[in-house]
């Protein structure tokens, strides 16, 4: 089981699977949206995902066609990015997290929108959009 | 004059001064505020930051006792810190800015609580807490 909470402890979560496919984004939503210089995300099947408690604290955000983010509306912790043409999977911000969820992020993707003020000094592959995309 | 704004665009603000000490936050808080791997932050003077559209959208987080973190209540932008016992200063999270600020972080700060699925492999300056002063 890994859990997750904002920092207010409103928000809670559980994931009783694994979560797989961690990536660093650079897009300017993300950065926008955690403050921050990347966001990070790792997938979980929804299945195994559930809100444990605050669900009635979580704000959706429509931030591009079919796609939303929530957080926590007392906190402002950014907790899911939600895309509607995969209903089955959750991706989670990996910063809410309180346990370690064992998955290492393999790949920074938007590096060509990434913060000039932040340097990527890993040796993970870089794709400047999406992996696959010119 | 640098601007920046939330993920809807409803909160915009202009910085007319230097940022200053920006670094890399490590910290539960910090890593949980902005739902990701650490905050990048500098100090602003607070007369030197002026919002120009949106200030009643601030949704203001007491995080610790004096310390208040805003986001954007529509689309949850992490977008300042104020502090009840410095009132002169602002802590500006570096990802809302549209411009190049010009100042790069120079240090990792609280990397004891850093998050164990990312590693620093830069060479700034990494303190357990904060730096010694």
């Amino acid at each position: 089981m890994i859990r997750g909470s904002c920092l207010c402890g409103d928000v809670r979560l559980e994931i009783s699977g694994a979560v797989s496919g961690g990536s660093h984004c650079h897009c300017s939503m993300c950065r926008k949206a955690h403050g921050a210089a990347f966001g990070t995300y790792a997938l979980a099947n929804a299945a195994d995902f559930r809100i444990v408690s605050g669900a009635d604290r979580i704000t959706r955000h429509a931030s591009s066609p079919g796609v939303s983010r929530t957080f926590c509306s007392r906190c402002g912790s950014t907790l899911q990015w939600l895309i509607e043409t995969k209903p089955d999977i959750v991706e989670i911000a990996l910063g809410v997290l309180d346990d370690d969820p064992g998955v290492r992020p393999a790949r920074h993707i938007f590096v060509g929108s990434k913060a000039p003020w932040h340097e990527i000094t890993d040796d993970l592959p870089q794709h400047a959009t999406w992996p696959g995309k010119p | 004059m640098l601007r920046g704004s939330c993920l809807c665009g409803g909160v915009r603000y202009e910085i007319s001064g230097p940022l200053v000490g920006a670094l890399n936050c490590h910290c539960s808080m910090c890593r949980k505020a902005h739902g990701a791997a650490f905050r990048s932050r500098a100090g602003v003077r607070a007369t030197d930051f002026r919002w120009t559209q949106g200030e009643k959208l601030v949704t203001w987080y007491e995080t610790s006792p004096g310390t208040h973190r805003g986001f954007c209540r529509v689309c949850g932008a992490k977008l300042l810190s104020r502090f009840d016992f410095e009132a002169k200063w602002y802590g500006l999270p570096l990802g809302t800015l549209d411009d190049d600020p010009g100042v790069k972080p120079g240090m990792h700060v609280f990397v004891d609580y850093k998050a164990p699925w990312f590693e620093i492999t830069d060479q700034l300056p990494q303190h357990p807490e904060w730096p010694p002063r």
